[in-house]
């Protein structure tokens, strides 16, 4: 099982948190000069020319303009009770959690991966709520991602994810 | 068994076939239909720009290459399958950029096969019809019936 | 087609000199074509048939112009492959004639003998021929404003080219849709939705000489 990367938006449409488990893939303009190790792996692949001069912001942008055009649109085809799962592509899926303070929780897995809405469910009850909600040193909002990241979370989402996403 | 609908969109992006087979979606107006399909449209290419890592070119799995092997197989596919708690949409793509969006239920099996046999009928009574002219709204009446025999079948 | 006739080489002069006309007339008896690159070259025929088209008795018409050469050659082209001597004359009365077309043209064309054959009570120089899903319309959806059209006048232009070939003089053939009338009442259309018509009205010296020989024949 392939994690790719996770990311957690506000009700303001900002990204508070995200962490990626793989490096994207880089253009090869900047990386070209550079010489490379053998060990990298995901960059040795050509990167698609639309990628060129991305940023990790940009991505999280996109994530959440496709997240939020993608909600609204199964909420009108199915109903306002309806809620977005997962969308699948030939290379990777995207799951999709919302709670009902509508802040945004998603991951990025390979197409194997069934259902993670529980999961994801269980990392804003049992992390998010617990470590930077309850956190008295957290601000209540996060503007820039300030409070998210501390490390009791960081911790627990790394044992989390390698307790029920074993590798 | 039950398939809701069946969209095709056109390579710019265009509704140019909406049909309703049995209810269960929320009604639209057309003019929302097609302002769904074309933010669909755009959608489907953000999809294929978060790719987080390339194919493997060796062993193209998706769904699109078993319908129509792809000179691009080393591209990213883009959405394949939407889920979410009320129903299931499955996207294919054909070579020419050409969409077909079918939505049925959560729990649907043999979507791939279904997708081919519409994909078979589309070539058949819409690409072979000489009063059919590309890129236009569908409306052949031919096409429709094979539809019909087709979902009452399998429902 | 004329402009093959300048070029050095080509459908008609190839280069090593074997033309189509050089080959054995029997060579494609039994080859079949795919029925996707008949359609795809009819969807074209059509079109080229549209431009500039006045109505669709124009349009129909120029489908069946389209049709009456290859009757004319598909005539000589059977009766040579015909297996008995005997029978590779031409037809010379009505009723072998219609046969011939219902069952021998039919067959090397769509792989099948045509459905039905009749004799219209009205009018004795009359003739019914029935396809219940004419091959060519297979894949025709036609669009509301042209519904009167029925595209299998193509067929019709070579049923009138043979019986034109055989020497069978005809006010002319046409082609029409019958799916409307018998079954517009009951159930989804009927059984055959597509179901066509060829109607074949002869000349009146051809029955005049169909009478005249019934009587030597009697």
């Amino acid at each position: 099982m392939v994690l790719y990367s996770f990311y957690i938006f506000d009700r303001h449409t900002e990204c508070i948190y995200s962490r990626r488990w793989t490096p994207r893939p880089v253009s090869s303009s900047s990386k070209a000069a550079r010489p490379q190790s053998g060990s990298s792996i995901t960059s040795s692949g050509d990167a698609p020319t639309g990628r060129k001069g991305m940023s990790h912001a940009d991505d999280e942008k996109l994530i959440f303009g496709l997240v939020f055009s993608l909600r609204n649109m199964v909420q009108k085809l199915g109903g306002d009770d309806d809620t977005f799962l997962a969308y699948r592509t030939g290379e990777y899926k995207l799951h999709y959690y919302e709670t009902p303070t509508r802040m945004k929780f998603v991951m990025l897995t390979d197409t194997k991966q069934n259902h993670l809405r529980a999961y994801l469910h269980q990392i804003w009850a049992n992390l998010y709520v617990e470590f930077v909600v309850k956190n008295p040193l957290a601000p209540v909002e996060h503007p820039g991602g300030i409070g998210v990241a501390n490390e009791l979370f960081e911790k627990g989402l790394e044992a989390f994810i390698t307790a029920v996403l074993p590798a | 068994m039950v398939v809701f609908a069946l969209f095709i969109i056109s390579k710019a992006g265009g509704l140019i076939y909406n049909r309703e087979f049995h209810s269960g979606l929320s009604k639209l107006t057309s003019n929302d239909y097609l302002m769904l399909a074309g933010s669909f449209h755009g959608m489907h290419a953000i999809t294929k720009q978060l790719c987080p890592a390339m194919p493997a070119p060796v062993n193209p799995s998706s769904t699109a290459a078993v319908l129509a092997p792809s000179p691009f197989s080393g591209r990213p596919s883009g959405l394949e399958v939407l889920e979410s708690t009320h129903f299931r949409m499955q996207c294919f793509q054909t070579l020419t950029g050409t969409k077909f969006l079918l939505f049925t239920e959560p729990q649907q099996p043999n979507i791939d096969s279904m997708m081919r046999k519409i994909y078979e009928l589309y070539a058949d009574f819409v690409m072979k019809n000489p009063f059919y002219t590309v890129e236009m709204p569908i409306r052949c009446e031919k096409f429709d019936r094979g539809l019909d025999g087709f979902v009452k079948v399998r429902s | 087609m004329s402009g093959a006739q300048n070029q050095p080489t080509g459908l008609r002069y190839p280069s090593n000199k074997k033309t189509i006309y050089d080959r054995n007339l029997n060579r494609t008896k039994n080859a079949e074509l795919s029925r996707a690159a008949f359609a795809y070259l009819f969807v074209e025929m059509i079109s080229y048939a549209q431009q500039r088209v006045r109505g669709i008795a124009d349009l129909e018409k120029r489908l069946n112009n389209q049709g009456y050469p290859l009757g004319l050659r598909l005539l000589d082209l059977l009766l040579s492959r015909s297996s008995n001597p005997l029978s590779s004359i031409r037809p010379t009365r009505i009723l072998p004639l219609l046969q011939f077309i219902a069952q021998t043209l039919w067959r090397h064309l769509f792989g099948r003998p045509a459905d039905a054959l009749e004799r219209s009570e009205s009018d004795a120089s009359q003739f019914m021929l029935y396809d219940n899903e004419p091959l060519v319309n297979q894949y025709i959806s036609l669009p509301r404003e042209m519904s009167q059209l029925n595209c299998a006048a193509f067929v019709a232009g070579i049923i009138e080219g043979v019986c034109d070939g055989a020497g069978f003089a005809t006010e002319g053939v046409s082609a029409h849709s019958v799916a409307e009338q018998e079954g517009g009442a009951s159930a989804g259309g009927g059984m055959w939705p597509g179901k066509t018509v060829f109607l074949i009205k002869f000349k009146q010296e051809v029955l005049e000489r169909e009478e005249i020989l019934g009587r030597g024949g009697g």
